[in-house]
Formats: C-alpha cells, sequence, structure tokens
C-alpha cells in the first residue's frame, strides 16, 4: 500500500487532470473522426455551418493539443515535480485555480470555435480574450512549478522537470507574442503583424508549439515515467542533458521550413531545412536513450502493456523526428507542402508518439492516483492494438494520398499544360480519405476502451475504499 | 557563385543592427553548446552526472501497488 503517497503529495489535482485528459482524448477523437469522415463524405457536413469542416477542424486540434495534451502535461508535471523534488506542491490552491481556469479554456474553445469566432491563426484560433486566460492560467502551472522545484528535498533538478520547465517558459513567450493583437470588439481582433511578418511569426509559433509543448513537455513524461514502468534507471543521463539542450538551442529555428516557396527571403528557409535536419541528432539521440532504458529487460515489452505503449511511442517519436527534417528540404517539400503527407507526419507524431506516451503515462498513474489495480489489463491489450493499429492505417492512407496529390499537381502535358485539374485531384483522394476515416475510428475506439477502463477503475478504488484508506493512514513521521 | 570566397561574402556595412543580434546570439549559443558537450562527456563528470538517474528511484513509496501495472 502506497499510503505515504497521499500524505507526502496532493494528488487530488493530478486526479482530476489525469481523469479529464482521458475524457478529452475521446472528445477530441471523435470529432476529428468526424471532420475526416466529412472531407470523405461531404454530405456529413449537413449544410450547417456549425458542422462545416473549417469550423470542426480548429475545435478537433484544440482539444486533442490544448484540452488532452494539457490535461496530461499539467497532470504529469504537477505529480513528477512532487515526486523527484520530495516536496508537495507549493500551492495546492493555486494548482486547483489551475485546473478549472484551463477546464474554462477548453469549454470557451467549444463554444467559440463552432460560432466561427476564430483569430485564423493555426493553433492559436481562439480570439483575445480567451487568449488572455490562457496567459494567466499558463504562468499559474508554470510559477507553482517552479517554486516547487525552489522548495525541493533534492540537490539536483531530474531531468525530466527541466523539460517541462523549457516547455512552460518557451509557451509563455511564444504564446504572448504571436497573439499580440488589436482588438476591435469582444469576439475580434486583428494581429499586431503583418503580411510576410505575420506568417513568420505564426509559423514561429507554429513550430514551436510542435518543439516544445508536444516535444519538450513530452520528452519530461518520458524521462520520468520510462524508467518508473521499466523499473530501471533512464540509459544515459549525460545523453539526457544533451538532447534537452540540444532541443531548447535548437528548436526556435525551424519554423521558417513551413514557408518554403513563400514571400519569406530563400534563406531563412534554407537555415530552417538546415537546423532541422541537424536536430535529428539530439532527436534520435533521445528516442535511443529512451529504447536503451530497456537493455536487458527487452522480455518486459511481452508481458507489460504500459511499456508497450511507452516504448512504441518512442519509436513513432524517432519516426516523425527523421520524417519532418526530410520534408523540410526544399526539393522534397516541392512534393509534400499542402499535400496530404504534411497531415501524415503530423498524426505520426500525434497519435504515435504524443497520444501513446501519454496513454503510458496515464495507465502508470492511474494505479497509483487511486491505490488499485486498473480494472482490465486485458483492454489495455486491446487498447495498445487498436491504436497502433488505427494509427498506423491513418498515416500510410495520407502518405499514399500526399504524394499521389503532389505528382498530380505538378504533372504537366507535352504541350506544358497541366495534367489533371485541381478537382481531379480531390476525386482521386476519396478511397484514401475513407481509409484514414476508418483508421481515425479504430483510434477512437481504443480511446473509448481507454476511458471505460479508466472510469471502472475509479469505480473500483471507490467500491473497495482504496483511496480513502490510502488517505486515513497516519502521515509518516 | 564563381567561388567559395563569393559564397561567404558578406557586405558589413549593410548589416543592421537585427542582423547583429542574430550573429552575435548565433554565435554565443554556438560556443555555450561547445561547452555543454565539454561539461557533460568529460570523463572526470561521468560518474557525478550519472548518479542523478537514480532520482526517480529515491522515492518509492509505491513500490507494492501497481505493481502489475499492464502486466497479465
Amino acid at each position: 500500500m502506497d499510503a505515504n503517497l497521499e500524505q507526502k503529495y496532493d494528488l487530488d489535482v493530478v486526479r482530476w487532470f489525469t481523469v479529464m485528459a482521458v475524457v478529452y482524448l475521446v472528445v477530441g477523437a471523435a470529432v476529428g473522426v468526424y471532420i475526416a469522415s466529412e472531407l470523405a463524405w461531404p454530405a456529413l457536413n449537413f449544410d450547417s455551418p456549425y458542422l462545416s469542416f473549417g469550423r470542426l477542424r480548429p475545435l478537433h486540434t484544440n482539444a486533442v493539443i490544448f484540452a488532452f495534451g494539457g490535461c496530461t502535461l499539467m497532470a504529469t508535471a504537477f505529480y513528477t515535480v512532487q515526486r523527484t523534488c520530495g516536496v508537495r506542491l507549493w500551492s495546492p490552491r493555486l494548482a486547483r485555480f489551475t485546473f478549472w481556469g484551463w477546464n474554462l479554456v477548453i469549454l470557451l474553445a467549444v463554444i467559440t470555435l463552432p460560432l466561427g469566432l476564430t483569430q485564423s491563426k493555426e493553433y492559436a484560433e481562439l480570439e483575445w480574450p480567451i487568449d488572455i486566460l490562457i496567459a494567466v492560467v499558463w504562468l499559474a502551472f508554470t510559477i507553482n512549478f517552479i517554486m516547487t522545484i525552489a522548495r525541493r528535498k533534492t540537490s539536483h533538478i531530474y531531468v525530466s522537470n527541466w523539460f517541462f520547465l523549457g516547455m512552460m517558459v518557451m509557451i509563455v513567450y511564444l504564446h504572448v507574442v504571436n497573439s499580440l493583437a488589436i482588438p476591435v470588439g469582444l469576439f475580434k481582433s486583428y494581429s499586431i503583424f503583418s503580411g510576410v511578418q505575420d506568417a513568420m511569426i505564426q509559423w514561429w509559433w507554429g513550430h514551436n508549439a510542435v518543439g516544445f509543448y508536444l516535444t519538450a513537455g513530452f520528452l519530461g513524461i518520458m524521462y520520468y515515467f520510462v524508467p518508473k514502468q521499466a523499473g530501471r534507471p533512464v540509459y544515459s543521463y549525460r545523453l539526457s542533458v544533451i538532447h534537452f539542450w540540444s532541443l531548447m538551442f535548437g528548436y526556435v529555428w525551424l519554423g521558417a521550413h513551413h514557408l518554403q516557396y513563400t514571400a519569406l527571403p530563400d534563406w531563412t528557409g534554407s537555415l530552417g531545412a538546415a537546423v532541422s535536419i541537424a536536430m535529428i541528432i539530439p532527436s534520435w539521440g533521445g528516442a535511443v536513450n529512451g529504447m536503451m532504458t530497456l537493455s536487458g529487460a527487452w522480455d518486459r515489452l511481452r508481458t507489460d502493456y504500459v511499456l508497450r505503449f511507452l516504448i512504441i511511442a518512442l519509436a513513432f517519436y524517432a519516426m516523425s523526428t527523421f520524417e519532418g527534417p526530410v520534408m523540410s528540404l526544399k526539393t522534397v517539400n516541392a512534393l509534400s507542402h499542402y499535400t496530404d503527407w504534411t497531415i501524415g507526419h503530423v498524426h505520426s507524431g500525434a497519435l504515435g508518439w504524443v497520444a501513446g506516451i501519454s496513454i503510458g503515462a496515464i495507465y502508470h498513474l492511474m494505479t497509483r492516483l487511486y491505490h488499485t489495480e486498473m480494472y482490465s489489463v486485458r483492454l489495455i491489450n486491446l487498447h495498445f492494438w487498436t491504436a497502433t493499429i488505427g494509427t498506423v492505417i491513418y498515416i500510410v492512407a495520407m502518405w499514399v494520398s500526399g504524394i499521389m496529390q503532389g505528382l498530380m499537381w505538378r504533372a504537366y502535358d507535352e504541350y506544358g499544360t497541366l495534367a489533371y485539374t485541381f478537382v481531379e485531384s480531390v476525386d482521386a483522394m476519396h478511397p484514401y480519405y475513407a481509409m484514414r476515416a476508418t483508421g481515425g475510428m479504430i483510434f477512437l475506439f481504443g480511446a473509448v476502451i481507454m476511458l471505460f477502463n479508466v472510469l471502472m477503475t475509479v469505480r473500483k478504488s471507490l467500491a473497495e475504499g482504496s483511496l480513502d484508506r490510502a488517505r486515513a493512514l497516519p502521515a509518516p513521521a | 557563385m564563381n567561388s567559395l570566397s563569393d559564397y561567404f561574402h558578406t557586405d558589413w556595412q549593410a548589416m543592421t543592427v537585427n542582423d547583429w543580434i542574430g550573429t552575435i546570439l548565433t554565435v554565443v549559443i554556438f560556443v555555450l553548446m561547445v561547452a555543454a558537450y565539454f561539461l557533460v562527456f568529460r570523463p572526470k563528470n561521468r560518474d557525478r552526472l550519472e548518479s542523478m538517474k537514480h532520482i526517480p528511484f529515491d522515492d518509492d513509496d509505491d513500490e507494492g501497488t501497481g505493481a502489475r501495472d499492464g502486466r497479465p
């Protein structure tokens, strides 16, 4: 019985964020499957502006990135900082404010995005009042994390906290600068940047949201939960230090590779691509470091379903951090840009890496937060296979359709005119869009299984009284 | 580009304040990265750094709970 956990740490907010993360995974994936189905079968729009792809797509991205991803990051950051520093959270009240504030942001996104209220900036669609709320809540999260570290009992700050802290500091900076806007009403504002500068700032934010939020934050999860689940320390701590600093110094340069062949000066795209290629080294170093943690204990993968999630996530991390730099090269980008290949790349990172590492961490947390075993370990295994197969079907469909799109758009006949109309390329995509929707449905099925398993585990804990017993035990001397 | 010197030619007079800030930051970050590699991979620092990897296991109050975790 890990009773001491309840006396030593503040785990209530961790529990709330953990369960809500799973709820938002189902909601975000369901909206994703719906809009993927709309692309395959447009009649699903029902001629309603509120259900149109343009309005629901930002709802999907906000739900999976900020609702599911955000709740996962906040749950794991609040958990690991306490456990690796040996102290309670600096301010439980601020942690509760963070939970309710973040959920309010999500609620406001659910209301405003289908209504078409948007800044039209990718991954930064929410209007200015919500942007201010995001900044306040994120700062509360950051301050609480920093102050907890400041009161630590250990002399050294464990590397997972470095990654979380790097994410927090950079997201404050990126979010505030990219969201600078002049309001002209409660629900309308205009960016203070214009033209190519606006595009550059947008993708400086956009790629660093990937680099610091979806990569650094989830690497923080990896560096704590992979060793803990494997029951052995990380393969090389020195490699983790180099991984951290290379990521921090390198990622901020990459944004311009999203703007190849645009009005941006040519050299900025080249610089973005060059640093992107260089980033393969630390990224693969980190992936190898995580995987080699299992060195000498690979047999665990046969029996430990949670560890499978964590390790397959690292495989997807390695794959997508190789694919991304290759796509940033101008010659490859000429084919891949604006095609579904990009969507496939994003989802190999989002479903394979981000969701995989999150799901593994959440299953690990559930048993420790509720002081009982999972309701069904067999369902974790079923979830693993549905998530993996769904992801592979999705990304393969997008690779094929993306490369086909790129080749069709630039094919010329002997007279120098385009060989295909745009509509013909859209028509050719139909089977792959149906295949993508199917892959998404399989992934969503796994997420629903996870939600059922998590809720039943909470119910089991309540029925057994395991959480109440853990709370009632005397505090350690 | 006729030669390597043409390729690396820089019009220093045309450098703006932003260009200088960017250039200096780039060089400083490069030097800091070299210093980081040196400190991390210096044999003398190996044991001290590697000992930190046990921190997540210093607080093992959860031994015994969730022991099955993902295992059947």
